[in-house]
């Protein structure tokens, strides 16, 4: 057993010291890459994933066949179609396993990314075109597929691709276990590798501040009394971390208008109410 | 440390803040309205079942009259109508190129929409159909004006204009995010002559409103030409102007233009906007920094360009 849960009752302390509804420390850029459309970079914890979006634009000789297009999901016709690609590095985990481009695992996220981002994007705006995310998994530490949409948000946020709301992810686990049967027993937000290894767990994803839920990945067996305290801390969590995604777009939009890149707005929204 | 810095930079933007709320940046899913007397315009949208404009970009509010959009902070380029662009032959086909514009579609040029050899009166033939890839073959480059669009946001250019054709004699250079950002704007001038330093001669710039960039060698346009009027101009254009072949172009001449890309993408490194003043003044700065060496580096990567920049904003 790697992570003794056991002690877990006694501190109140998980593994790395947090509390049970505490994220780990999240830091993020926006707009990382001169050359691509647009561009982010997201740590969460020790995960760490950078994604570039190119397009909309032409789709590449090849590419029209064979992706899943954005038509079906979002009901429109013409839209522009969404392809991802998740590339996780060799060195990005413990053991340095070969994950070729047909792995399982990786495929299912690159579908769940797509699927989200069909059902987000205004991309009825952009007929005959394609939008390619690319995301590069440089460090895996837990909650990979929440790190891979935060960094897909923020990046598509720096394309200028219009958007419902921003997408927002992060796990939740249990830390009960059936035969336990303690049903008091806190769930946890924001797991680490040791804690997904041990604990059943999902990932959440929510638009916005609303809680409507974009997406929800559960791979384990988790008994269905404890799902519903694990989804609300998750959803709680999704939002935090929307709050600290929306200050970073709002630092680096700041830090343009005081270089002049961008003009002002000509009123403040608050105003328009009256 | 970099936390620390940027908790030191949120404290300095909230007491920015209060000091003008017009810094304000919408974001994603930020409730702009709720009164019904506003229009909702780009960058925004109304969700079902409210009557709320909601924004779906990073960016700043805008207003024209009741109208309100959203300007993105970066954005890929927009083809408008009457937009000068530089582009790209990406694909020849039987009657028409499909052109790169950084566009989220490729652009149009049809053979009827250039100014074929021989004068405007000419009879366009197969012959001309047969032979399209001596007018423009794949990777060409061009500057074309945006004649229309079409239902779905695609543009079809033209090159009617002895403004207009085939670029040659200079170095391309592409600049993202248009609109704002780093960025091309469009001004009362894309294109401009500028007296080269260091005895380089004129070298013209020419501003694409898609941020492509082509800066060469300035040619004095053929006199007689510019004698036979404005009516016959056009049949003077003979197949030279479908040329791919280079001038003459001294050492001295070359070195000015690369220094003169080297300008633009140092703005765009430090997220100055690309417009005539920012490139002539900060070529002259720039200008000015060769002579303190004796090598005379035109190279205006990391530190130099950040002094480019400071020096520009500090006039």
């Amino acid at each position: 057993m790697p992570l003794d849960t056991s002690t877990y009752s006694l501190a109140l302390l998980r593994i790395d010291g947090r509390r049970w509804n505490d994220l780990r420390r999240l830091h993020a850029q926006i707009h990382t890459q001169d050359a691509a459309d647009g561009s982010s970079y997201l740590e969460m914890g020790h995960t760490k994933v950078m994604c570039v979006v190119t397009g909309p634009a032409e789709p590449q000789a090849g590419q029209k066949k064979g992706t899943v297009g954005s038509a079906q999901a979002t009901g429109q016709k013409e839209g522009a179609s969404i392809v991802v690609n998740v590339v996780v590095a060799g060195f990005s985990s413990v053991d340095r396993k070969r994950r070729g481009r047909n792995d399982r695992r990786i495929q299912e996220m690159e579908i769940t990314i797509q699927k989200a981002l069909a059902a987000n994007l205004h991309t009825h705006l952009f007929p005959h075109s394609t939008i390619t995310v690319s995301l590069h998994v440089l460090s895996q530490d837990g909650s990979l597929l929440a790190a891979l949409i935060n960094a897909t948000t923020l990046a598509v946020i720096d394309a200028g691709i219009p958007m419902t709301d921003y997408i927002t992810a992060c796990t939740a686990g249990s830390t009960s276990s059936y035969a336990a049967g303690d049903d008091a027993a806190d769930p946890l937000l924001d797991l680490n590798t040791q804690e997904e290894q041990e604990l059943p767990y999902l990932t959440v994803g929510t638009l916005g501040d609303s809680d409507k839920v974009a997406v929800l990945v559960c791979e384990s067996r988790v008994q269905v009394s404890r799902l519903e305290g694990m989804l609300v801390v998750g959803v709680d969590g999704c939002k935090q971390v929307r709050r600290l995604l929306d200050g970073i777009v709002k630092q680096k939009g700041r830090k343009m208008i005081k270089e002049g890149a961008v003009r002002r707005s000509d009123m403040m929204a608050v105003s328009l109410d009256d | 440390m970099l936390d620390d810095e940027s908790v030191a930079q949120d404290e300095d933007d909230e007491d920015e803040e209060q000091g003008d709320a017009r810094d304000e940046i919408l974001t994603p899913g930020t409730v702009i309205t709720s009164n019904s007397q506003w229009m909702r315009g780009h960058g925004t949208y109304v969700p079902l079942n409210t009557s709320s404009i909601t924004s779906s970009l990073a960016g700043t509010l805008t207003r024209t009259n009741k109208l309100l959009s959203v300007r993105p902070l970066r954005a890929r380029y927009n083809p408008e109508i009457g937009d000068l662009v530089v582009g790209r032959i990406v694909e020849v086909q039987a009657k028409r190129w499909r052109v790169d514009v950084a566009a989220a579609q490729l652009a149009i040029l049809q053979i009827s929409a250039i100014n074929l050899p021989g004068g405007i009166l000419r009879k366009r033939t197969e012959t001309d159909e047969l032979q399209i890839r001596s007018f423009f073959a794949e990777g060409d480059l061009l500057v074309a004006e945006v004649q229309q669009l079409h239902q779905d946001g695609a543009a079809s250019l033209h090159t009617r204009s002895l403004k207009y054709g085939k670029l040659r004699n200079g170095v391309f250079v592409a600049v993202a995010g248009t609109g704002g950002g780093a960025g091309v704007v469009r001004s009362k001038r894309q294109l401009w002559t500028m007296e080269a330093a260091n005895g380089g001669g004129k070298i013209d710039v020419l501003l694409g409103v898609n941020g492509y960039i082509w800066i060469s060698k300035h040619i004095e346009s053929d006199a007689a030409a510019e004698a036979a009027g404005i009516n016959r101009m056009e049949e003077s254009v003979s197949s030279q102007i479908y040329s791919s072949q280079n001038n003459h172009i001294d050492v001295t001449t070359m070195r000015e233009i690369a220094r003169c890309r080297s300008v633009i993408l140092a703005l765009v490194e430090n997220g100055v906007k690309v417009d005539e003043d920012t490139v002539t003044r900060g070529y002259n700065e720039a200008v000015e920094f060769g002579r303190e060496s004796m090598e005379d580096d035109i190279y205006l990567g990391g530190e130099r360009g950040q002094r480019l920049a400071a020096a520009l904003a500090g006039r």
